[in-house]
């Protein structure tokens, strides 16, 4: 009881802390004894491929499951103990389109409104006010049926504000957005974390997103925290500042032997017919990297180099890219009638 | 409450904006009434008959005569006479008479001398409730070749049976009625409440609503709420146009309006709890395309409404005895038929509460407020 009692008190000030944290299906661990806090006010990020385990943790902090093992607290309530304190803090958008499609835009904020007990005049006047802000107060009166994608995530955004919950979280909020509405979803949220004293945990397989939005990242690969820092100090923490990658005519095993021994590479990658080595100066030293390629045997077909991303990093900690997508699991005796429980 | 009206609210009006599943359920079971009215039809008529007669004798041509006597009146049969015997019974086996009568060139000859006459009768006994119609007419018409001539008045000494009907006249539309009202109250049932949490529950959107602080008596509660609403009116319609329809006395029909009313509601309830424990935990909608079906089948014979409950067998009247609709269509027949009051009903009512509070507890403790 003792210690239960000092990690919530120890808790006033975060926003979120969570030991040890593990979910298990059946045979399958999608969370691995996770353990991370977030402050007050900050905009924190998971940032993991599909199929890490960022959905199964975000709905273990909203209370959507519940957890093997491990503890989490959020807004200072234990989400197994007291869901329902939770429930009435925090703000979720979760990974699919949940706005009804048979109500308008006002409708679905009122209703919503009213499901967390807010007054008529205050419910009213927030609507509009957060329907103003998410740019659909044209749109108000229309069916959402009628909305773009990007509209209706706009809508959902605005909804879970309704109740202006101290942290709000967001499950891939951009995922299958066309660029331009991915952009102002982006906006939106950056207003948000700058003009309210609102928390913000999103999760997301987009670099850029990260990169762009988050001001600590914690990188998540098969239900394990990998690495977690803000994203300057996570490209930091890998050796080389640039990426070189080379596409070669006849590559080997040798010639990426050779680049490997080269005193200013720290860390080479093959995957087919190219190379990317993590390298110190990449500009100046991408000469010498194509000379000993050349004096391999091997030709070069074409050669690029860019500064280290997150990506970098997650390939750095995992040996492999971000973007590979698992399929989903869905059960084998409903079919798609349960595809959310094993979700990424 | 608010929390509870914001479930309601949202519901109706998500019900609202499909007027199409409106006007089908309301229109589906009066539909229902006319084939059920149409298709279990208490006499049976135009059965076609193939008759051979290779006797060009008296009683020969009195059992035809006898048989177009059935065909211009009661309409039963529909008699083709035909001279090939092969192509009559053929064309039983065929499917295209019903059956076929052979007359031998020796029975009017028989029936005179008493040698035993016989004609033959070929049946297609696939369809036995035909098969049975056609023989004891047959028989009666052969029975009534004995006698030479019609009695003028009956004979004195012989019992006769006289009908006496207890309430008053029901016909068969008219005793449908009950049944159609129960069957539009199923299909309400079946399509709102717990399968709009179905639906929601597979287009994901339910997921937004368990991450608000709505309780489960919230949710289960307000969806059956707003069902009851929406199927309430709905059976109230249809009982009042199926009472126009077939014509049962508007004293008997109106004069009972409240506690049919009474009973509408309670059913209503009842159905609605039943699917909510049935589908509370179900996720994909073929599966309750699956199951009404099948739960119209095994809830709605076995309740009366078509056939007494007392010609089931054993098992299927200890079912009928657990069995909701057969409650309700008790119910709503002694309403409608008998005109007794609700002093009458209250076992059926006491039975359809406490199988509706069971249900409900159910629903709400299996519920899932999780994923």
């Amino acid at each position: 009881m003792g210690e239960r009692d000092s990690v919530e008190s120890a808790s006033q000030d975060k926003a979120i802390t969570v030991s040890g944290i593990t979910r298990e299906f059946g045979l399958a661990t999608a969370v691995d004894r996770i353990s991370f806090e977030v402050d007050r006010g900050e905009f924190f990020g998971f940032l993991g491929p599909n199929g890490a385990g960022k959905t199964t943790l975000i709905r273990m902090l909203t209370t959507l499951l519940k957890p093997t093992s491990g503890q989490a607290i959020v807004s200072g309530y234990d989400v197994a103990e007291h869901p329902s304190q939770v429930r009435r803090r925090i703000g979720v958008v979760p990974q699919a389109m949940t706005s009804d499609l048979d109500l308008t835009g006002r409708e679905n904020m009122d209703i919503y409104g009213r499901f967390y007990g807010i007054r008529s005049a205050e419910r009213k006047e927030r609507t509009d006010e957060l329907l103003e802000m998410v740019g659909l107060a044209q749109r108000a009166d229309d069916l959402v049926a009628t909305y773009s994608g990007g509209m209706r995530r706009r809508l959902e955004i605005a909804r879970v504000l309704v109740h202006r919950p101290a942290l709000l979280f967001l499950d891939e909020p951009t995922i299958g957005l066309d660029p331009q509405s991915r952009r102002v979803v982006w906006e939106l949220l950056k207003k948000l974390i700058r003009s309210d004293t609102i928390t913000i945990f999103l999760t997301t397989h987009y670099m850029e997103e990260a990169e762009m939005l988050c001001g600590r990242v914690a990188i998540i690969d098969a239900g394990k925290i990998i690495a977690m820092g803000s994203p300057p100090e996570l490209k930091a923490g890998i050796p080389g500042n640039d990426i070189v990658t080379l596409r070669v005519g006849g590559l080997t095993d040798d010639i990426t032997a050779a680049i490997g021994k080269l005193p200013f590479v720290h860390k080479v990658n093959r995957e087919e017919d190219s190379v990317s080595a993590s390298v110190e100066g990449g500009a100046q030293n991408l000469p010498g990297l194509i000379d000993i390629v050349r004096a391999s045997g091997g030709t070069i077909l074409s050669a690029s180099v860019h500064e280290q991303s997150l990506e970098d990093v997650f390939i750095h900690y995992t040996g492999k890219s971000i973007r590979e997508e698992e399929a989903k699991k869905v059960s084998f005796l409903v079919g798609a009638g349960m595809p959310r429980r094993l979700g990424g | 409450m608010t929390r509870l009206f914001a479930v309601i609210e949202r519901d109706l009006k998500k019900f609202k904006r499909n007027p199409v599943v409106l006007g089908m359920s309301i229109l589906m079971p009066i539909i229902y009434l006319v084939i059920l009215g149409n298709s279990f039809q208490g006499k049976l008529t135009d059965l076609p008959l193939a008759v051979v007669s290779q006797d060009g004798g008296p009683y020969a041509k009195r059992l035809v005569e006898y048989l177009m006597a059935v065909q211009a009146g009661p309409k039963t049969f529909l008699v083709l006479p035909m001279t090939d015997q092969k192509k009559a019974v053929d064309g039983v086996r065929t499917g295209k008479y019903k059956a076929a009568l052979i007359i031998p060139p020796d029975f009017s000859k028989r029936v005179v001398v008493n040698g035993r006459p016989d004609v033959g009768l070929f049946l297609d006994n696939t369809d036995s409730i035909s098969a049975d119609t056609i023989r004891n007419l047959i028989d009666a018409a052969l029975s009534s070749l004995g006698s030479e001539y019609v009695p003028v008045r009956e004979p004195d000494g012989t019992p006769l049976l006289r009908d006496i009907n207890l309430y008053g006249k029901v016909d068969y539309y008219q005793s449908l009625v009950p049944g159609v009202v129960i069957m539009a109250i199923f299909l309400g049932t079946l399509t709102t409440g717990a399968f709009n949490l179905v639906m929601d529950r597979f287009l994901g959107i339910e997921e937004s609503y368990l991450l608000t602080p709505l309780s489960k008596g919230n949710i289960v509660g307000g969806l059956i709420i707003s069902g009851l609403f929406i199927t309430t009116i709905n059976a109230l319609f249809i009982f009042v146009a199926s009472v126009l329809i077939t014509g049962i006395p508007l004293s008997r029909g109106f004069g009972n309006f409240l506690p049919v009313f009474l009973v509408v509601v309670l059913t209503t309830l009842c159905l609605l709890s039943l699917m909510f424990a049935i589908m509370g935990r179900i996720s994909h909608p073929r599966i309750v395309g699956v199951l009404s079906g099948f739960l119209n089948v095994i809830l709605f014979f076995p309740s009366g409404a078509v056939y007494p409950v007392a010609s089931f067998p054993g098992w299927l009247k200890s079912f009928a005895r657990v069995n909701p609709e057969a409650y309700a269509v008790d119910a709503m027949k002694s309403l409608l038929f008998k005109n007794v009051g609700l002093g009458n009903i209250m076992g059926d009512l006491l039975f359809l509460s406490l199988f509706t509070a069971a249900m409900m507890g159910l629903a709400i403790a299996t519920f899932k407020r999780t994923l």
